[in-house]
């Protein structure tokens, strides 16, 4: 059975959702959980378009590598906007593919950023495109945010480098 | 850019193994992913055809060392070399971090080679990048080969630019220079990082968002070039 919709997010949502949480990581993270929470779908990815993962929520089965779905989300996301090029659009908002029993959909966030989502059968695609739209748009300002948050720092030191030798071995 | 996730605390660096069809690019991968501990690995996945020759691009994860609790993640893609892939390969080059041109010895090679080079060029001022800023090592492959090209006039075609990069003698298919090439463009892009961390740190503030066409991407802070 399908949940009773509830209507999408938008950007006034924000403060809602993560009252009680201050670091942009988090309430990109609360942000997903309700994502999911509303959708019923399985696991949510905001990816690079470069193919790095930005951040996740959800669970994909132990066999399955997050990294590896990244980074070829991030291609055919890419592959289709040059379809799209030639048709005259910027690109397409989502892509959508169907399985028997697992479901992709890919939805743009903004230049930068795409947001996947892995979703099964107790779901519908409608139901997930219809919260997908307000979610990105959150996700959008969260992570215009996240760029120039203090959290967004990390302290190497040359001394840390100079203590490094070979980074990979046989 | 490099990109920080937060989340899982780690820092993720993308490394393009570039260069001419049939050079040894999914070689050096296939090698890597066959020969690196397993701690470090994860799953090779190719877009290949059914001759085995690259459509799209290869792609290994690996995992590297954690520095101030922060894991080090290193995504090692190759690029499609034929000459009707460009559009693929300005894909795959989408927010690159470090090159590895690879070459083939083979004097017959010469000129292809050197196309590649000029294609890498244009396709990365095409992102808003180019190759003085941009961490890239060479890779002289298929040193077993007949015919082979003295490593000085690759060096003459190859690394005439201002400022001479690093550069290793390999046979992929063996080993042979495939680890040292790896480590090197490792550590030439950590050491950026780092350099630019420092620079940032130093200043007092965060990094700036970046403009739209090469901008940071969501909670990571990339560094810049």
């Amino acid at each position: 059975m399908n949940p009773t919709p509830v209507p999408p997010l938008s950007a006034a949502d924000i403060p809602e959702v993560t009252a009680n949480i201050s670091s942009p990581a988090q309430r990109l993270q609360s942000l997903l959980a309700d994502f999911l929470d509303k959708t019923q779908a399985t696991f949510s990815l905001v990816i690079d378009r470069g193919g790095s993962i930005l951040c996740q929520q959800g669970n994909l089965p132990e066999s399955t590598d997050a990294t590896i779905l990244a980074a070829l989300a991030a291609g055919s996301f890419a592959a289709t906007k040059e379809l799209a090029a030639r048709l005259g659009e910027t690109e397409f908002n989502t892509l959508h593919h169907q399985g028997k029993n697992a479901n992709i959909l890919v939805s743009t966030v903004d230049d930068d950023a795409v947001l996947m989502t892995v979703f099964g059968p107790e779901t519908t695609v409608g139901l997930v495109k219809f919260y997908a739209v307000g979610t990105v748009h959150c996700l959008a300002t969260l992570l215009k945010e996240a760029r120039t948050s203090p959290d967004s720092q990390i302290a190497i030191s040359k001394q840390d480098f100079n203590a490094i030798g070979n980074i990979f071995h046989q | 850019m490099s990109i920080i996730n937060y989340v899982n605390k780690e820092v993720q660096f993308k490394i393009v193994y570039y260069g001419a069809a049939l050079c040894g690019k999914t070689t050096n991968l296939a090698y890597i992913h066959g020969h690196i501990t397993d701690t470090n690995k994860g799953e090779l996945v190719s877009l290949a055809t059914a001759a085995d020759r690259t459509l799209f691009f290869d792609f290994l994860p690996l995992n590297a060392l954690v520095i101030k609790g922060f894991r080090t993640r290193f995504q090692l893609y190759t690029v499609p070399g034929q000459v009707i892939y460009n559009a693929t390969r300005q894909l795959v080059l989408r927010s690159v971090d470090g090159v590895v041109f690879v070459t083939d010895s083979h004097w017959d090679k010469m000129q292809e080679n050197v196309e590649s080079f000029h294609n890498l060029y244009d396709n990365l001022v095409l992102q808003g990048m180019d190759m003085d800023r941009i961490p890239y090592v060479l890779q002289y492959n298929k040193r077993d080969v007949p015919r082979l090209a003295p490593v000085h006039y690759l060096e003459y075609i190859l690394n005439n630019r201002p400022v001479r990069v690093p550069s290793y003698q390999a046979v992929a298919t063996t080993g042979q220079g495939v680890f040292a090439t790896l480590n090197a463009i490792s550590r030439l892009l950590l050491r950026k990082f780092i350099r630019e961390t420092e620079e940032t740190a130093a200043a007092g503030q965060v990094r700036a968002p970046a403009p739209a066409a090469t901008a940071l991407s969501g909670i990571a802070a990339g560094t810049r070039r």
